[in-house]
């Protein structure tokens, strides 16, 4: 009896053991292929987001960080307009960063984002980006999630085609959207054909810092080049450049470009364009443009003013550029990871087009020529033709890759995203968005590695998709799950500002090499001070420099006499801090700009006119310990003509 | 040479590194510190377990009245002085190789160690009590000595104080000498 | 005995416990519920109409609106644009063979049908001098229709414009034959 018992037990356990496993089994079976949306784009509190997403702010003129799957936003980082938050552009140290050959300029339109690669794979370093209205590109240090430098285009005009990483991050590009004269004089608008130009700039990057020089320009015909795609792997060395426009129509663009049949997609041989500039075939212009470099030593930024440009005239270099019909004109320029094709989305056309580099090159050695264009041979479509998805839907803008043979392009009209296969063009799935998808991104998916696990498609309109927020609602990315023959909607969620096109890296290669602080003993800032014991305010002339620091829970010094109604009051403040995630703020009432952010081992620059005598508080902005509020000071600000004798103190010393 | 004399000679030996890696460490765990604050106790001098830690710890202390970390403590100038004598000491002592020596040079130092013990005792106790009057928050009664070995619950942090490599090394070194002790009565035995 | 009980009664919990967790709420599929027609589900009043809202006002479109419906494209119409749509009155659609619009309508012709429809709509908003005699019409379809004016009519291929509509998202232009793709 007492055995049978055991035996029952036994069996019960082994039963339940059975049960609860094979549960389990079916459950993460099922797991994988069919469980909630929110279960997998949660991120449970704590956990880390796989991805990065890059994704541009358009007319705001910044780059907003989100994390995917959750669609988390955790930061903007300022880059082409100023922003109060952080001081940029309001502080003494960030200030030239937005210097132009117009001058200082607070905006920008913030296009593209693209990182830096090695041997074609996205590899975290630095993200580009593009602003298309005073032409400048911009590269943010993926360390410190700063922008550390912008360099202006000269010779060009609405700055589209741009910036996008060569295999081995070897140049940046900026295509000019907007053929202008060039040099740019006073003309008559109506002799646009023939004498207008579109320069299409070549912006060398140091493989070593990172650091932009313009290299050399390639004077186009005055067509607007609007998107481009450098060839990766068996067609590195080449870059690619939609074109619409050709007509070179100077009015009414939305009827008179749009005319032809065919635009084209113009190949640059940059590698032939280096021998030519080897060899000295360049004319150097004078041109006037801004370079701007932050740098984190000094925690400053400087603006230099260049004058020249070497350029490079296709017309009478042969071999340097070639172009490739393609209908109807195509806006995405969009190149696939083996290299070999060229998918170009014509905006107005039915169908997507793709090149092939392999023909291509054939053609060129064939001379398959179809005529040319300003001296520049226009190859035969059908000789570089490799097929075309017909009738994928309507609209279609940009495409990505998943790295496993399938393409994915937007249509702006028929608002949805289509998969379809490269080779037999045929289209796989299609799913819509809400509404109206502009850009799309898979991480590392215009590289030679994609990282195809979501698609981030980006919709220029949401209508009635959030709650309203007056007429101006916000722009909105849909995450879809891609590890399926079925693309699979997973999540909606708001973005900053116009989101043009994004770039996405798997975490692990930047967090760990993500900043905690700076080191004081590093911080190089002409005004720094190191040490409570160092501070001091020196009067020079009207200009009053007050060498301040600040730590938990106090400004040192907090208590400064002696300032004047008509002098230009200095803080230079220093974080002495050297803890993570403890920045302090510092706000001073009255005065014409921002509060400084000031990071651990950081200083910066604050600068105050009084106005009217009294005695002016100050405080930190930044909740930075328990004993926030208390961390305040006064200035106390006498008549011109007072005999008040510069002080300071803390706490009576 | 025999088996012990070589013993012994490797286990004072085994204090040398005690002028690179610290004798002994305190961590301080807190959830908004992912990474916990630590201090590196060394025989010269007190650093940071990274960068910045001694600085974090001591501007978290201002506020209850605690005083800064030393950045000079005599302990640090005799300390390097009593590890060099104990090491040159056990090196004759290994050379002549007499076993009672192997015993004496155990004991001494383990009589050396105690004290210090009971030195880094009244330094914390100091540290921990002696508490400025002027401090931002006060807590009455609460003391913030940290544990001797072993760890301790101070308010909203964990503080573990345990030996660290460099005193690992000078108790695997003591435990040579006095194994060398036994293994010298051994071979007196055999021998 | 006992046992046995409490063991079946496990058993049943466990498979019961077991079971619904595969059917969880929010799959991806349910996200599409809420705007079945993508844009064309926005409800808006107040703005000015768009071509889909005009054309189903219109008591001369209702095969037009009927055919859109059917081929599932309400939502291009009511796209950003700017788009030009030559929108075929009844009387177009009653002027094709007997039985063509029933057959288009069917499920399977789904594809056929917006394939026609969409060669009625052009990128652009062509009206008033834009529609120059001789100018050729690029439609979503890649067709090209030419326009051609006599005195002050204006046609595109055969079709007579009867009405223009200016729309929110371009422009409708009533005409009154069926403009069908050349043959592929």
């Amino acid at each position: 009896m007492r055995k049978t018992n055991k035996l029952i037990v036994v069996m019960f356990i082994m039963t339940i053991a059975f049960i609860v496993t094979s549960c389990k089994q079916s459950g993460s079976n099922s797991g994988a292929l069919n469980n909630s949306a929110a279960e997998r784009v949660f991120v449970a509190p704590g956990e880390y987001d796989e991805f990065y997403a890059f994704v541009s702010g358009g007319f705001s003129g910044q780059l907003a960080v989100h994390g995917l799957p959750s669609g988390r936003l955790f930061k903007i980082i300022p880059v082409f307009s100023v922003d109060g938050e952080k001081a940029y552009g309001f502080n003494e140290e960030t200030k030239p960063m937005l210097e132009t050959s117009y001058g200082f300029i607070p905006w920008g339109d913030a296009h593209h984002p693209d990182l830096s690669q090695t041997n074609g794979v996205i590899d975290g370093r630095w993200c580009f980006i593009n602003e298309n209205n005073t032409p400048r590109i911009a590269r943010i240090d993926l360390t410190t999630f700063e922008t550390v430098e912008i360099i202006e285009i000269p010779n060009s005009a609405g700055n589209h085609s741009s910036p996008y990483v060569t295999d081995n991050t070897e140049y940046v590009v900026a295509g000019t959207r907007f053929a202008v004269p060039v040099p740019q004089r006073d003309m008559s608008i109506d002799q646009y054909k023939g004498n207008f130009k579109g320069a299409m700039t070549f912006v060398k990057v140091d493989p070593e810092n990172g650091s932009m020089s313009l290299e050399f320009q390639i004077l186009m015909p005055g067509f607007d080049y609007d998107k481009a795609h450098p060839g990766r792997g068996k067609s590195h060395g080449w870059f690619f450049f939609t074109t619409y426009n050709v007509e070179e129509a100077n009015s009414l663009l939305e009827v008179n470009a749009s005319q032809r049949d065919k635009d084209f997609i113009a190949a640059i041989n940059w590698k032939k364009a280096e021998e030519y500039m080897k060899a000295g075939k360049f004319k150097t212009m004078p041109v006037r443009y801004a370079h701007n470099v932050y740098e984190d030593a000094t925690h400053s930024a400087t603006s230099t003013m260049k004058k020249t440009v070497r350029v490079l005239d296709p017309s009478v270099l042969p071999g340097l550029v070639y172009f490739l019909p393609t209908p109807k004109s195509p806006h995405g320029c969009d190149v696939d990871p083996t290299g070999e094709y060229i998918v170009a989305s014509g905006k107005l056309s039915a169908n997507v087009t793709a090149h092939s580099f392999t023909k291509m090159l054939k053609a060129i050695e064939d001379k398959a020529f179809d005529g040319e264009a300003y001296g520049i041979p226009i190859l035969s479509f059908e000789a570089v033709n490799a097929g075309s998805v017909v009738q994928p839907g309507l609209g279609p803008l940009h495409t990505e890759f998943d790295g496993k043979g399938y393409a994915y392009t937007t249509f702006f009209i028929s608002s949805e995203v289509v998969k379809w296969k490269l080779g037999t063009w045929e289209v796989i799935d299609r799913k819509p968005t809400y509404y109206s998808v502009g850009h799309l991104m898979i991480p590392g998916g215009n590289s030679q590695k994609p990282f195809g696990k979501y698609l981030l498609a980006m919709n220029k309109i949401t209508k009635d998709r959030y709650l309203p927020t007056g007429p101006e609602v916000c722009q909105s990315a849909q995450l879809y799950d891609i590890t399926g023959e079925k693309m699979e909607l997973l999540l909606d969620f708001p973005t900053m500002g116009e989101p043009h096109y994004a770039a996405g890296i798997p975490a692990d290669l930047i967090k760990a090499n993500s900043k905690k602080f700076f080191k004081l003993e590093e911080n190089n800032h002409p005004y720094a001070t190191k040490s409570e014991a160092a501070t001091k305010v020196v009067r020079k002339g009207r200009d009053v420099h007050i060498y301040m620091t600040m730590i938990r829970s106090h400004f040192a010094p907090d208590n400064i006499e002696g300032v004047k109604v008509g002098d230009r009051v200095y803080f230079h403040v220093t974080n002495l801090e050297q803890d993570y995630d403890v920045p302090h703020g510092i706000a001073m009432i009255g005065a014409n700009t921002s509060e400084l952010l000031i990071m651990p081992g950081q200083t910066e620059t604050l600068v105050w006119q009084p106005t009217k005598p009294g005695v002016w508080p100050f405080y930190c902005t930044d909740f930075c310990s328990a004993l926030h509020q208390e961390m305040q000071g006064y200035v106390r600000v006498s008549p011109r003509n007072s005999n008040i004798k510069l002080s300071w103190s803390l706490d009576g010393e | 040479m025999k088996k012990s004399q070589i013993l012994m000679i490797i286990g004072s030996l085994l204090l040398l590194p005690l002028f690179v890696l610290p004798l002994w460490n305190i961590t301080l765990e807190a959830p908004q510190y992912p990474t916990p604050l630590g201090i590196d106790i060394y025989i010269t001098k007190m650093a940071g377990h990274n960068e910045g830690d001694i600085q974090n710890i001591n501007i978290l202390n201002h506020y209850v009245g605690m005083a800064k970390l030393p950045e000079k403590m005599k302990e640090f100038e005799f300390f390097p002085i009593i590890v060099i004598a104990m090491v040159v000491l056990g090196l004759i002592i290994g050379f002549i190789g007499k076993k009672r020596l192997f015993l004496a040079w155990f004991i001494l130092m383990s009589v050396l160690g105690s004290i210090g013990m009971y030195d880094f005792y009244l330094w914390e106790y100091d540290y921990g009590h002696n508490l400025n009057p002027k401090a931002a928050i006060k807590f009455p009664g609460t003391a913030y000595q940290p544990p001797l070995i072993g760890t301790k619950k101070i308010l909203s942090f964990t503080a573990h104080s345990y030996p660290s490599s460099g005193g690992y090394l000078l108790f695997l070194g003591m435990f040579l000498t006095l194994s060398a002790y036994y293994v010298a009565v051994k071979e007196e035995e055999t021998g | 005995m006992k046992s046995r009980i409490v063991f079946l009664i496990s058993l049943a919990f466990l498979l019961s416990a077991c079971g619904p967790a595969d059917q969880q709420p929010g799959s991806s599929a349910n996200f599409t519920k809420n705007t079945p027609k993508g844009q064309a589900s926005v409800v808006d009043d107040e703005s000015a109409k768009n071509i889909l809202q005009i054309a189903a006002s219109s008591p001369d479109h209702t095969t037009l609106v009927a055919a859109v419906q059917a081929a599932e494209i309400e939502h291009v119409l009511v796209n950003t644009g700017p788009l030009t749509v030559f929108a075929p009155n009844n009387d177009a659609f009653a002027a094709l063979p007997a039985g063509t619009v029933e057959t288009l309508l069917k499920p399977e012709n789904k594809q056929k049908l917006a394939f026609i429809l969409t060669n009625h709509a052009a990128p652009g908003t062509y009206k008033g001098r834009l529609l120059k005699d001789g100018r050729k019409i690029y439609m979503a379809t890649g067709e090209y229709i030419p326009i051609r004016r006599d005195g002050d009519d204006i046609y595109i291929g055969d079709a007579k414009i009867l009405a223009t509509i200016d729309a929110s998202n371009g422009v409708i232009h009533v005409i009154d034959k069926i403009l069908l793709p050349t043959e592929k």
